[in-house]
């Protein structure tokens, strides 16, 4: 073993992690060789002192408030909601959990969702209901769209807009007068389209 | 694996201030030495350690338990104590030494039964020439003395809070050791 091999030796020793092996093989080289036996005295001496000097240092020490300076600067407790921590911590479960739910929501409210009655307009002043029923009564003037969802609608009045049946039927009387257009929808792909023509219109308009 | 540690963050996370407030307790004291240590400067040191309890704090939902907690949190206050001296302009450095030496002095005024007075001064000599030669030292390789001899982690628990090969760290210890061997060899002689 040469003097630099024995060096290397020296400090695997120190951390350790020297082989009794090889841990002989030094021993016998300091045996031979005192410039490596000082060596390794003093590399022994600093490892001492390094650990010496080091672990009763108790010439510093942390203030005693120290615990309570850093509680106090501590920003407020967070909020924690355990779902939002779980959306959070499951960002792709998630989305596609999200997905889910638009396609079931869309393709369920798509159709046949209920059975209930929906009447919209901006004037429904002097319209009735009886039942599913929707009637426009003979001398009442409708302002505006009228659109009625799974209802049936007779007319016999005036409708100044036009008029929307969606899943239902529409009866006009020979008193009853549309300004603007009726429209009958029954079937699914045709909603769409209604559905798509209010967006494009919307859209439009602004 | 459920330690004390492990136990307190679960704690602490559900808003449990009394739990965080151990959890200082229990490093704040390793933390301060770390610091001190690398910085040779009390205030700073301090900022340190208040530093890294806040960012314990603000990424306690992010500790990983299967990694000891101590390995975390030296990490935080490693990583911000090489920052602090990086940023150092080299004056600095100088001025915080020499304005702290009552502070390494105290020591010696702690009264000892076992010790005589010249026993004392030989070790608190020996402990100012060993910080001094540690503090010569450039920051990786003052690093991994500190955290070796300061802090007594294995070179494994260094390698994991340095996030570093353990063969770097030991190739570093080594150079270490060699260094502070020659500067106390020429200081004795």
């Amino acid at each position: 073993m040469d003097c630099k091999q024995a060096v290397s030796f020296m400090h695997e020793y120190l951390d350790g992690e020297l082989p009794s092996e090889q841990a002989r093989e030094l021993r016998s080289h300091l045996d031979a060789c005192p410039d490596c036996r000082t060596a390794f005295r003093r590399l022994e001496e600093t490892e001492m002192m390094l650990f010496a000097a080091n672990r009763k240092d108790e010439s510093v020490s942390l203030s005693d408030d120290m615990t309570d300076r850093i509680m106090s600067f501590l920003p407020q407790p967070k909020k924690h909601n355990p779902v939002w921590n779980w959306v959070r911590r499951h960002p792709a479960v998630t989305a596609a959990a999200a997905a889910l739910l638009i396609m079931l929501g869309t393709s369920i409210g798509f159709w046949n969702a209920d059975t209930q009655l929906v009447l919209k307009g901006n004037d429904l002043k002097g319209v009735q209901v009886q039942g599913d029923v929707v009637i426009v009564p003979e001398g009442t003037k409708v302002a505006g769209d009228l659109t009625v969802e799974r209802g049936k609608l007779e007319i016999y009045g005036d409708v100044e807009g036009n008029v929307t049946v969606i899943d239902g039927s529409a009866f006009q009387a020979s008193t009853a007068h549309v300004a603007g257009q009726v429209k009958d929808i029954n079937q699914a792909f045709d909603w769409i389209w209604y559905k798509l023509g209010n967006i494009v219109s919307e859209v439009a308009y602004r | 694996m459920d330690n004390l540690e492990t136990r307190l963050v679960k704690l602490a996370l559900k808003g449990d201030q009394r739990a965080f407030a151990e959890i200082v307790d229990l490093y704040k004291d390793r933390i301060f030495h770390l610091a001190y240590r690398m910085l040779n400067n009390r205030h700073e040191a301090e900022d340190v350690v208040q530093e890294t309890f806040l960012r314990v704090y603000r990424n306690l939902d992010r500790y990983d338990p299967g990694q000891k907690f101590s390995t975390w949190i030296y990490r935080i206050g490693t990583n911000l104590s090489i920052d602090r001296l990086r940023k150092r302009k080299p004056t600095y450095s100088l001025d915080a030494e020499i304005g702290d030496q009552d502070g390494a002095d105290g020591y010696a005024l702690i009264p000892s039964d076992n010790r005589t007075p010249e026993t004392e001064y030989m070790i608190s000599e020996t402990r100012t020439t060993i910080h001094e030669a540690i503090d010569d030292l450039p920051p990786k390789y003052k690093t991994v003395m500190i955290l070796r001899y300061l802090q007594e982690l294995s070179l494994q628990e260094i390698s994991d809070v340095l996030d570093m090969p353990v063969t770097t760290i030991k190739t570093r210890v080594h150079r270490g050791r060699e260094f502070l061997r020659k500067k106390l060899e020429s200081q004795s002689y």
